[in-house]
């Protein structure tokens, strides 16, 4: 993203949506209360538009606030995101035609945690971060270094197929073809090289520390169920206590029904406080999907979702 | 507690009221020998299998589950055996990668007429999951 000129062509163009009245509302970025990083900017009063922001830190993921909104919305969409919004549409959860979106090819989103690790600086003592390819330049104190960008986006950026938005009206910006790096399967691999007793050992310990905050599912564009299974009394499900047990089948059942939709966007990572690794399920289940059905969540808003629909050629080999 | 020595598996089938349930009645009838390792639940069609069912079952300490409704083509609500294959297919790929083994989930085809595979189906799952031993997942001590 070079972000100054698409950032102008973004308050232009949400700028005369606005007050041409072909929305009713905007949803975009702002700057975060906290240096170099973003907030959800949520509005309806065209003089706000100059707030809007688009630069390599707008991590969440904007397709959750569609389905609070009535009207139409003007939202400003990653490749991920857009990829959300599809899946909306395809879950009948968002119409179409209500919306506008304003797609922004991204080139990665850069993780500061990553980038304050590597650069051995907490982002206060930063002066300024840029973007160039495949380096991210950062200034302390006046003095350029350069790190590779492979190594500061976040993860879930690495496997990303879609850079640019599978579905807009408006595009900011030039194409981008994706760059896949392996690195995006590392965690995954790791795993699966482990005897299955340890896997099973590792999400134990894992979800030792979840407290059941619910971040993941609060933050994810797709968990969208009025009641959860989780808050369900007759039968109660699992026990409201985060012991273990009941944060991991919590996390799995999460996984079994995000299934076809989740696009591994890595919001629910993001927001994990305990920094429990999520996107080693969602992306394993993103593959097993990709395996049996050659289906990408979000890719094509005319197709029927995937669990809601069946083909007479699926694969049965496990069925006695 | 029992001793390891007496330790028997002990299964879970959902069964299709309209072809596995009645599967198992015909092999009750018909005198055909199984194992009573498995303890069965009726459902209105595989389709109904809920994938908590199963991670409740495991949960609960059942060594294995099986699911078991008609054969493609046969359902008694058209489809609902072909949404069960696509759901199973999803869940055991799934659990097998967080260490799950594959045999504590299992599926099976068993029509009405079909009481012989009823039993085999039983015998052959209930042998399996005695080699794989019991389900310590959500047990915490280990």
């Amino acid at each position: 993203m070079k972000d100054r000129s698409v950032e102008q062509k973004l308050r232009g163009e949400a700028g005369e949506l606005l007050v041409a009245g072909k929305v009713d509302y905007i949803v975009g970025f702002e700057r975060g209360s906290l240096k170099f990083t973003t907030t959800p900017l949520i509005t309806k009063d065209g003089n706000d538009i100059n707030r809007l922001v688009i630069n390599p830190f707008i991590t969440s993921n904007l397709a959750k606030f569609l389905m609070e909104l009535k009207g139409r919305v003007g939202i400003v969409a990653k490749g991920c995101d857009s990829r959300s919004i599809v899946s909306l549409i395809q879950d009948n959860k968002v119409i179409r035609e209500n919306l506008v979106i304003l797609g922004v090819p991204c080139s990665g989103i850069i993780s500061l945690h990553k980038l304050e690790k590597l650069a051995a600086r907490d982002s206060e003592e930063i002066r300024d971060i840029t973007r160039e390819d495949d380096r991210v330049i950062v200034n302390i104190g006046g003095e350029d270094r350069e790190l590779p960008a492979a190594e500061v986006l976040f993860d879930s950026c690495l496997a990303c197929e879609f850079p640019t938005p599978k579905e807009y009206d408006i595009l900011l910006g030039e194409p981008r073809a994706a760059t896949i790096s392996q690195n995006a399967w590392k965690n995954v691999k790791k795993l699966e090289a482990l005897p299955p007793e340890e896997r099973w050992y590792f999400w134990e310990k894992e979800f030792s520390r979840c407290t059941r905050c619910y971040a993941c599912r609060n933050s994810c564009p797709i968990c969208f169920c009025q009641q959860c299974f989780v808050e369900e009394t007759e039968p109660q499900w699992i026990a409201s206590v985060p012991r273990w047990q009941e944060n991991f089948i919590f996390q799995i059942i999460r996984n079994i029904h995000l299934a076809g939709r989740c696009t591994d966007c890595g919001a629910c990572e993001r927001a994990c406080p305990a920094n429990i690794p999520l996107r080693s399920l969602t992306r394993k289940m993103y593959d097993i999907v990709d395996d049996l059905y050659q289906f990408k969540a979000g890719t094509d808003k005319g197709l029927a979702p995937l669990m809601a629909h069946y083909e007479n050629t699926d694969p049965g080999d496990f069925i006695r | 507690m029992r001793e390891e020595s007496k330790w028997e598996p002990r299964l879970l089938g959902f069964l299709c009221r309209w072809c596995s349930y009645a599967g198992a009645d015909l092999a009750g009838t018909s005198r055909k020998k199984y194992p009573p390792n498995l303890r069965i639940i009726r459902v209105p069609c595989s389709g109904r299998v809920d994938a908590l069912f199963i991670l409740k079952a495991l949960q609960q300490g059942f060594d294995g589950v099986l699911v078991s409704g008609c054969h493609p083509g046969e359902c008694h609500y058209q489809v609902g055996n072909y949404h069960a294959r696509r759901r199973l297919a999803i869940i055991k790929k799934f659990l097998e990668y967080l260490g799950v083994a594959p045999q504590r989930i299992q599926a099976a085809w068993v029509s009405a007429s079909e009481g012989g595979k009823f039993a085999e189906v039983a015998n052959e799952i209930t042998e399996e999951l005695r080699e794989v031993g019991p389900n310590k997942l959500f047990t915490d001590e280990r």
